[in-house]
């Protein structure tokens, strides 16, 4: 008991120190600047935290609204799938093909990455009309130039002395491939599928905002043209936990792990 | 191994030259059998690029989302410096910046912001600076925060000896040291404001070049659409390398960033 004491108090010198009670101090004042800001203007503007809260429960409890959210995960995830087979053809074609490199890597991929996201909304739109099929789309292109560019500097890093030693080892290019080169691309592999991650949710909804038949965009769509800011509030909110969540608790620690067994400051 | 000789480098020229204009050919021909509301050709899609010089109206559109984009980063930019700034005075913030603001405005959906914007603000200017600023805010703090963090402590040390000064040492220290984060940050923020922060005219706006997309969208305009894209673009492919590829190949001291 006496022991407890003090082992409490320099854990929490140790965490003031290093910011993390201020970090909770924030999130609490936010949430009550939040709600204390709700109390003084009208609810259509600002509903306040505990509104929104109970709207999301009941956005999850509700099976329908529920199966729109799933139908946006499924977006995404075949976007992401998409966009990332096709950015690492592209990137080792560029690579392993040179008559082909500059194709790729002075006008395809300045093109792709010059063209703006709603650009490729509104054209899918013009040509196949409002489904899902057009928000995989617009989001695989979108997503494509971050892939191909990701893995591109990836390949250029790759370490020549390795490679050398790696024909020296083994004459089958299959197993030089598996044994050196794909670990090696695993940190920028996984960046390209960080960066993806964190795109196709900024412009996923937006997609299904206007080009969508289904999904949270949707939803999002339907409750912008009835002025129903809670469920507005509710959506972004959710969005904002869930990629937040995935950052913290699926991203950061691979990325951790990564930087530690590869060494890259 | 490595050959760069002039004839590779002749050949990757006329494939990639070639491939546009295999291209065009395959765009012109295809289109020539298709209503021009699903793909117009080039030919039409080049008069309606030729009305953004010739046409007052839809050169000013263009000419407001320009400087909406250039306004929005040059905001962005500044909040995020003086975060940066902030974190560097106490350290005691870097959690609260890296893992409460940072992660917020990341997760933050784009259109999010677009659709309160308009809730808490009116359709007008300002209003598009917000949500545009709103959205590159984190990409602009990711590389401010960078910069101030590769600062070499002894170079610091050195201007705290030769000025005492803050305001002198800011500009002539600290500022040249990160400016290539600085750089590299705008650069960013340039690129994603053009291609995702635009949304915002879709919504806030009854000018720019969202607002010309959304109206020949609603107008079945199929050549004005693909002119605005390419429009777009052009502007974002010409100031890149007129301006910030040097601006960023002039701050690259010893950073070694690839342009």
């Amino acid at each position: 008991m006496t022991e407890q004491k003090p082992r409490a108090l320099s854990w929490l010198s140790r965490s003031w120190s290093n910011g993390t009670v201020l970090a909770h101090l924030f999130t609490v004042g936010f949430i009550a600047a939040w709600w204390g800001y709700a109390q003084i203007v009208p609810a259509y503007q600002l509903p306040g935290p505990g509104i929104v809260a109970e709207r999301i429960v009941t956005f999850l409890g509700d099976s329908e609204e529920f199966a729109q959210l799933l139908l946006s995960l499924f977006h995404v995830s075949v976007a992401i799938a998409v966009a990332f087979v096709i950015g690492c053809a592209l990137a080792a074609l560029a690579h392993y093909v040179r008559p082909l490199r500059l194709l790729i890597d002075g006008r395809l991929t300045p093109f792709l990455n010059a063209f703006s996201a709603i650009g490729w909304l509104f054209l899918s739109m013009l040509w196949f009309g409002l489904d899902s099929f057009t928000v995989i789309f617009a989001v695989t292109l979108i997503l494509i130039p971050f892939t191909i560019i990701n893995v591109r500097a990836g390949l250029q890093e790759l370490d020549g002395d390795l490679i050398e030693l790696g024909r020296s080892l083994s004459r089958s290019p299959i197993r030089t491939a598996t044994k050196i080169i794909i670990p090696l691309l695993v940190p920028y592999l996984f960046a390209a599928l960080r960066n993806s991650f964190g795109v196709s949710w900024k412009v996923v909804l937006t997609a299904e905002l206007f080009g969508g038949s289904g999904g949270v965009g949707f939803l999002l769509n339907i409750a912008r043209q009835q002025f129903d800011t809670e469920t507005i509030f509710a959506i972004i909110a959710f969005i904002l936990c869930f990629v937040a969540f995935a950052e913290v608790v699926l991203f950061r620690p691979i990325q951790r792990h990564l930087d530690r067994s590869f060494g890259r400051a | 191994m490595r050959d760069t000789s002039s004839g590779s480098m002749i050949v990757q020229r006329v494939i990639a030259d070639g491939a546009i204009v295999l291209v065009l050919i395959a765009w012109w021909a295809t289109a020539r059998n298709l209503p021009p509301f699903v793909l117009p050709g080039p030919e039409a899609v080049a008069q309606s690029m030729a009305r953004f010089v010739t046409d007052g109206e839809v050169a000013f559109n263009a000419l407001v989302s320009f400087a909406r984009v250039a306004a929005s980063v040059s905001i962005a930019m500044v909040l995020a410096l003086a975060i940066a700034l902030a974190v560097q005075a106490a350290p005691i913030l870097n959690a609260t910046v890296e893992r409460r603001i940072l992660i917020f405005l990341n997760s933050f959906p784009s259109v999010g912001w677009a659709i309160l914007g308009v809730v808490w603000f009116k359709i007008s200017t300002p209003t598009v600076l917000f949500i545009q600023t709103a959205i590159v805010l984190p990409f602009c703090i990711v590389n401010a925060l960078a910069g101030f963090r590769h600062i070499d402590p002894d170079l610091n040390e050195l201007g705290l000896s030769l000025t005492r000064s803050p305001i002198r040492r800011f500009f002539k220290v600290t500022l040249p040291l990160v400016a290539p984060f600085l750089v590299a940050g705008i650069r960013v923020a340039y690129g994603i404001c053009w291609k995702i922060a635009l949304v915002s005219e879709l919504f806030g706006a009854s000018s720019g070049l969202g607002y010309l997309l959304m109206r020949a969208q609603s107008a079945s305009d199929a050549a004005m659409v693909f002119a605005c894209c390419l429009v777009i673009v052009v502007i974002y492919t010409v100031t890149d390398y007129l301006l910030l590829r040097p601006l960023a190949a002039r701050f690259s001291v010893n950073q070694g960033q690839n342009a």
